[in-house]
C-alpha cells in the first residue's frame, strides 16, 4: 500500500518533467486514441453505454459520431458501367464541353434510380472518352442500362456549305478497305463452300453469316422476287438457278452475294395505259370538275374511245400528271402493284379491249390492255458479306453539321399546340448558353432550315424566318398528344448532346456482395489472430507489446478507411490483411535488433534505442518500394486493383507509425519493470551469437 | 553460424532450375488470360437445380453464345464465359437459361469490350516495367555510398535479379494452374506481381542492409568478403522467415477463408512472398559473392 502512495507521489511530483512522465502521457494518449478510434469503427458498444447510463442516471450523452465504412460494388452488390461516348462528330475543342455534357445528364437520370451515392464520372483514355456510371446497391440492372441507354440524344444542327463532297483515301484508308474486303471476299468462299455441301443448311449459314440484318433472323428469306420489284437486281442471277441451286459469289462495291432459289412459280403481267378524269377531292387531284361532271365527261369520252386513238385521247384529256407526254402508259406490272379495282379489271380483261368506265379513289378511268405475259418468280435465300467502299471509309462530308446547341443546353421542354393548326408540339427552354447559341445559329442562318436532331434523327427541320433571341424553340413533326408527352419528359430527364455506347459492364449480385463480406472479416479474423499469436510465442514480451500496438494498428487503420474515406472492396480487405502482416515487420526487425544488443550485454532501455536506430533505413527502405508498388498500382487503376493499392498504403504508412511510435512507447513503458527478464525476451541467459 | 554462402553453387542452381522450369512452362503452355486482358463475358450464376456442364453447354451453343466455356462453383454455381455481348443478348441468354432450368440466381456479370482488354494488357506491361525501375533507381540510390569492394549498381541489378525469380516462379506456376485448373491470370494477378516485387525487394534490401553496416564495420577487409556476407545473412536470417511467416499466415487466411475471387490472388502473392524470403537469403547473397568472386578473378 505505501510502495503505491510513494509511486503516485512521485509520479504526482514528476508529472510534467521527467522522460518518464513523457512516455505515461504518451501512453494515455495512444489509449485515448485507440478507444476514440475504436469507437468509431464500431459505435455500437458506446451507444450502449450511452443508453444504459441515461436509464440509470438520467444523463443524456449524445450518440456516437456514425460514420460508415464505404463499400466497394463486389461488397454491395450492384454494378460498374464504361460508356465510350462518340464525340467524333464534334471538333476537337468542344469535346471535354460534350463529355461533361453527357456526365450531367447521365447523373440526372442516375440520380432518379434512387441509388446512393451513385458514381458518375468521364475518363478519356487515348482518342476515346468515357463515362463511368457505378450503381451501388442497385436491384435492376437491366432497367438502369435501358434508362441510361435510353437517354435521348437531341441536337440542333445547320446545313454545311460544303456538304457532299467525296474525300480522297489515304494510302492507310487504301489499304483498310482492301484488308476488310480481301478478308470479306475470304469469308465469302469458305460460305460458299459450306453453303454448296451436302445436306447443308442455307437457313442456318445465313443466320450465322448474313451481314444483312433484315433477313438474317429468317434464314435470308426475301420471299419471291420479280424483274421489276425490289429485288430486281438478283432476278437474273436467279434466274440462271433451278430450285434448291446455289449461286456462286455475286459481288459488287458494297457486298458479296449468296443466292439460293427455294421455289419458282409463275405469275401473269400485263401492260396497260389509262385515261383517268379526277373530280375535286379526289386522291391527288389538281382538277375543279365536280363528280357529276367528271362522270358525264368520261361517259363522254368511252364512247369515242378505240384502239387506235386512245392514246391521243389520253394526251388530250387525262388529269394524270404528265399524261400529255406518256399518254397514260402505265408500263408492264404484276399483281399487288396497283389498287385492286383496277388491277382486278386489268387482269380480267382481254388484250386490245378499253374497259368501262372504272371508279377509284383517284377518280374515273378507262383502261387500254396493250399486252400481256407469262413470267417467272423465283423465291430465294440470299447471304451478304458486307464489303467496305470508300464512302464507307471516308464518309462524304454530311449535310447537317454541328453547332454546339444540344440537349445540354436544355432547361426545359413541355408539351404545346401549335396555335394554328392546333397540333401537339414539344416546347424547348434553353439556358442561357443555349439562348446566346440559338441567337447566333438562327441569325446565321435566316432564310435557311435548322435541323432538329433527336436520337440522330432530323425529326423536325424549320427554316429560320428571324433570328430569335429569347431561347425558345419549338420541334413539331407530327406528333400524337402521347408521343409528344413521352419526348417532352423524356428530354426533361435529360438529353444527351452526343450519342454513347455501353462497353464494359460489371455487376455483382447483392447475395455475393453479403457473402464476400462475411467470408472477408474471417479470414480477417483468423489472418490477424494468427501473426499475433506467432508473435507472442515467438518473441514472449515484445511479442506480447507488438500485438497490443498491433490491435492499435488495425483499430486507426480502419477508422481512417471510413474518415478518408477510402473504398473497401474483397481485394482492399486483402491489401488490409496483407498488410496486417507486413505490419510485424518493422516490429520483428527491431525485435531482432534489440536481441543482439541484448545479447552483446547493453541494459534493455539502451538496447530499445540502438534496434530501433539500426532497424530504420532497412525499414524505410523495404516500406519505400512497397509504396513505390502501390503507387504504380494505383495507376493501373482498375477500381478492384486502386482498391487493394490504397488500403496496403494506408497499412504500410500507419505500420510503420505503430512500430515506430507505439511498439517503442510500449517498450520505454515497461523497460523499467523488467530489467533481468531476459526469457522474456527471447534470450538464453548465456550470451551467445549463435542463432537457430 | 549456417554456412549458407559457402553452399552457393547449390543454392544458384536451384534458383536456376526453378526459373527455366516456369520458363519452360509459360512457352510450352502460355498463360490463360482472364476477360479483362482479352475482353469477354463472365457470367457467375447459382442454380436451384444445377444441370450438368455439357447441358449448359450444349444448350448454349445452339442458342448461339460463342466461345462459351463453363465452370463449376461451389455447390449451387456455374460460372460462364463467352464472347462480350451487349445487355439485351445478356437478358436473353438469362431468360432462355431460366426457362430452360428453372430457377436461376445472377451472382456476377462481367462483359468488357475488346478496346479495354488492350488498355488494360498495355497498362499492365506499363506498369511492371515502371515498377522495376523505379526500384532498380531506388536500391542504387539507397546504396550509392557503398561501392567497395562491390559497385553500388551490383546490388541493385542482383536485387532486381532476385525478383525476377520471385515473379517469374508465380508465373510460371499460373502456366501449370492455368493448363490443368483453368486458373486465369487477371488484373488481380498483375496486382499480385506487382506487390511481390515491391514485397520481396524488401528482404533482399535487408539483407543488404546488414552487409553493407559489417562492411563499415570491418573497416576495409574485404579480403573476407563471404565471410561477412554469410555473417550478414545469418544475422538478418531469423528476421527474414519471421516476417515472411507472419505474411504468410495472413495470406494462408485468406486463401482458404477469403472466397473463390480472391483466392488466387492469395495462392501468387503467398507463392510470391515465400520466394522473396528464399531469393533474398539464398539466390541475392551468394549472388554478390559470386560476382565479386568473378570480378576479382579477372582481376588477378
Amino acid at each position: 500500500m505505501n510502495k503505491i502512495k510513494r509511486f503516485f507521489a512521485n509520479a504526482g511530483k514528476k508529472l510534467f518533467t521527467t522522460a518518464r512522465a513523457k512516455v505515461w502521457w504518451l501512453i494515455i494518449l495512444i489509449l485515448a486514441i485507440t478507444v476514440l478510434a475504436g469507437f468509431l469503427d464500431y459505435p455500437k458498444y458506446y451507444d450502449q453505454g450511452v443508453n444504459w447510463l441515461k436509464k440509470t442516471t438520467g444523463i443524456a450523452l449524445p450518440e456516437f459520431y456514425k460514420l460508415p465504412f464505404r463499400l466497394g460494388l463486389d461488397l454491395l452488390g450492384g454494378t460498374h458501367l464504361i460508356y465510350e461516348a462518340d464525340t467524333s462528330a464534334i471538333p476537337d475543342k468542344d469535346r471535354d464541353d460534350a463529355l461533361e455534357g453527357v456526365r450531367d445528364v447521365i447523373e440526372r437520370r442516375v440520380n432518379a434510380f434512387g441509388v446512393a451515392e451513385p458514381v458518375v464520372q468521364t475518363t478519356s483514355a487515348g482518342d476515346s472518352q468515357r463515362v463511368i456510371v457505378e450503381l451501388a446497391g442497385i436491384k435492376d440492372v437491366s432497367e438502369a442500362i435501358k434508362m441510361i441507354g435510353e437517354t435521348p440524344l437531341l441536337e440542333f444542327k445547320e446545313q454545311n456549305p460544303d456538304v457532299g463532297t467525296m474525300q480522297i483515301l489515304t494510302d492507310e484508308q487504301k489499304k483498310e478497305m482492301n484488308d476488310y474486303n480481301t478478308a470479306a471476299k475470304k469469308t465469302a468462299n469458305e460460305v460458299l463452300k459450306k453453303a454448296r455441301a451436302k445436306g447443308a443448311d442455307f437457313a442456318a449459314l445465313a443466320e450465322e453469316y448474313s451481314a444483312d440484318e433484315a433477313t438474317k433472323a429468317v434464314g435470308g428469306d426475301l420471299g419471291f422476287i420479280t424483274k421489276d420489284g425490289v429485288y430486281s437486281d438478283w432476278y437474273d442471277d436467279a434466274a440462271k438457278l433451278k430450285v434448291g441451286g446455289v449461286s456462286s459469289l455475286i459481288e459488287t462495291d458494297e457486298y458479296i452475294g449468296i443466292l439460293k432459289v427455294v421455289d419458282i412459280q409463275d405469275s401473269k403481267e400485263v401492260k396497260a395505259n389509262h385515261l383517268l378524269i379526277c373530280w375535286e377531292g379526289a386522291d391527288r387531284c389538281e382538277s375543279d370538275l365536280s363528280k357529276e361532271d367528271a362522270k358525264k365527261k368520261i361517259d363522254e369520252l368511252k364512247t369515242q374511245a378505240t384502239a387506235k386513238n386512245f392514246v391521243d385521247l389520253v394526251k388530250e384529256n387525262s388529269t394524270e400528271p404528265g399524261a400529255s407526254e406518256s399518254g397514260g402508259d402505265l408500263g408492264w406490272f404484276g399483281k399487288d402493284v396497283m389498287v385492286k379495282p383496277f388491277e382486278t379489271a386489268t387482269f380480267e380483261m382481254k388484250v386490245g379491249e378499253i374497259s368501262d368506265v372504272l371508279e377509284t379513289q383517284f377518280g374515273y378511268h378507262l383502261i387500254y390492255k396493250d399486252d400481256e405475259r407469262t413470267v417467272k418468280e423465283y423465291r430465294v435465300s440470299r447471304i451478304l458479306v458486307d464489303k467496305k467502299t470508300a464512302s464507307e471509309i471516308a464518309p462524304p462530308s454530311e449535310e447537317w453539321i454541328y453547332t454546339g446547341l444540344t440537349g445540354k443546353q436544355l432547361v426545359r421542354a413541355q408539351v404545346q399546340f401549335d396555335p394554328n393548326t392546333n397540333e401537339p408540339q414539344v416546347g424547348l427552354e434553353f439556358n442561357d448558353e443555349g439562348k446566346t447559341l440559338f441567337g447566333e445559329i438562327t441569325t446565321r442562318n435566316v432564310g435557311k432550315p435548322v435541323a432538329i436532331f433527336l436520337d440522330s434523327e432530323a425529326i423536325s427541320v424549320p427554316n429560320v424566318q428571324e433570328p430569335i433571341k429569347d431561347g425558345q424553340a419549338v420541334i413539331s413533326g407530327s406528333f400524337t398528344i402521347p408521343e409528344a408527352k413521352l419526348l417532352a419528359q423524356r428530354l426533361n430527364a435529360g438529353a444527351l448532346p452526343v450519342p454513347i455506347n455501353l462497353i464494359s459492364q460489371e455487376t455483382i449480385g447483392a447475395a455475393l456482395g453479403q457473402e464476400s463480406v462475411a467470408k472477408s472479416l474471417i479470414a480477417g479474423l483468423i489472418g490477424f489472430l494468427a501473426v499475433i499469436i506467432f508473435m507472442i510465442l515467438y518473441y514472449r514480451l515484445p511479442g506480447f507489446l507488438s500485438a497490443l500496438s498491433l490491435i492499435f494498428y488495425a483499430v486507426l487503420v480502419l477508422a481512417f478507411f471510413k474518415l478518408i474515406p477510402v473504398t473497401l472492396t474483397l481485394a482492399g480487405i486483402a491489401g488490409f490483411v496483407l498488410s496486417v502482416g507486413m505490419a510485424v515487420d518493422a516490429n520483428v526487425l527491431i525485435f531482432e535488433r534489440m536481441k543482439e544488443e541484448l545479447r552483446l550485454g547493453k541494459p534493455l532501455g539502451s538496447a530499445i534505442d540502438e534496434g530501433f536506430k539500426r532497424a530504420w533505413p532497412s525499414i524505410r527502405d523495404g516500406n519505400l518500394t512497397t509504396l513505390i508498388s502501390c503507387l504504380v498500382l494505383f495507376w493501373f487503376s482498375t477500381s478492384m486493383i486502386k482498391g487493394f493499392a490504397l488500403t496496403l498504403s494506408v497499412g504500410v504508412i500507419m505500420s510503420l507509425f505503430s512500430a515506430l511510435f507505439i511498439t517503442r512507447t510500449f517498450l520505454n513503458f515497461i523497460a523499467p519493470w523488467f530489467h533481468k527478464g531476459a526469457w522474456l525476451f527471447g534470450i538464453r541467459k548465456k550470451n551467445s551469437t549463435k542463432q537457430i | 553460424m549456417v554456412n549458407i554462402i559457402g553452399h552457393r553453387k547449390i543454392w544458384l542452381l536451384i534458383a536456376g532450375a526453378l526459373i527455366v522450369t516456369s520458363i519452360v512452362f509459360v512457352s510450352l503452355w502460355g498463360l490463360k488470360f482472364g476477360i479483362d486482358f482479352t475482353g469477354g463475358s463472365l457470367l457467375e450464376l447459382s442454380f436451384g437445380n444445377r444441370p450438368t456442364t455439357a447441358d449448359l453447354a450444349s444448350d448454349l451453343a445452339s442458342f448461339g453464345a460463342e466461345n462459351v466455356s463453363i465452370q463449376p462453383v461451389g455447390d449451387q454455381g456455374m460460372l460462364l464465359r463467352f464472347k462480350s455481348v451487349d445487355e439485351t443478348r445478356h437478358q436473353e441468354i438469362l431468360k432462355r437459361l431460366e426457362e430452360k432450368f428453372g430457377e436461376v440466381e445472377e451472382k456476377r456479370f462481367e462483359s468488357i469490350g475488346p478496346t479495354i482488354g488492350k488498355e488494360l494488357r498495355t497498362k499492365a506491361i506499363y506498369s511492371m516495367v515502371i515498377v522495376l525501375i523505379c526500384i532498380i533507381l531506388y536500391i542504387a540510390w539507397a546504396f550509392r555510398k557503398v561501392s567497395k569492394p562491390v559497385a553500388s549498381w551490383k546490388y541493385g541489378m542482383i536485387a532486381v535479379f532476385a525478383l525476377l525469380h520471385d515473379i517469374g516462379v508465380p508465373i510460371g506456376l499460373f502456366a501449370v494452374l492455368g493448363r490443368f485448373a483453368g486458373v486465369e491470370v487477371n488484373s488481380a494477378f498483375v496486382a499480385a506481381v506487382l506487390t511481390i516485387i515491391g514485397y520481396s525487394v524488401n528482404d533482399t534490401i535487408v539483407v543488404f542492409d546488414r552487409v553493407r553496416e559489417n562492411l563499415i564495420h570491418a573497416g576495409g577487409d574485404y579480403e573476407n568478403f563471404d565471410k561477412i556476407v554469410n555473417e550478414s545473412v545469418n544475422q538478418t536470417f531469423a528476421r527474414s522467415i519471421n516476417t515472411t511467416l507472419t505474411t504468410l499466415l495472413a495470406l494462408v487466411a485468406i486463401f482458404f477463408w477469403g472466397g473463390e475471387s480472391v483466392k488466387y490472388f492469395a495462392l501468387a502473392l503467398i507463392v510470391g512472398i515465400g520466394l522473396g524470403a528464399y531469393s533474398s537469403i539464398f539466390i541475392a547473397s551468394p549472388a554478390l559473392v559470386f560476382w565479386q568472386e568473378l570480378a576479382e578473378k579477372k582481376r588477378k
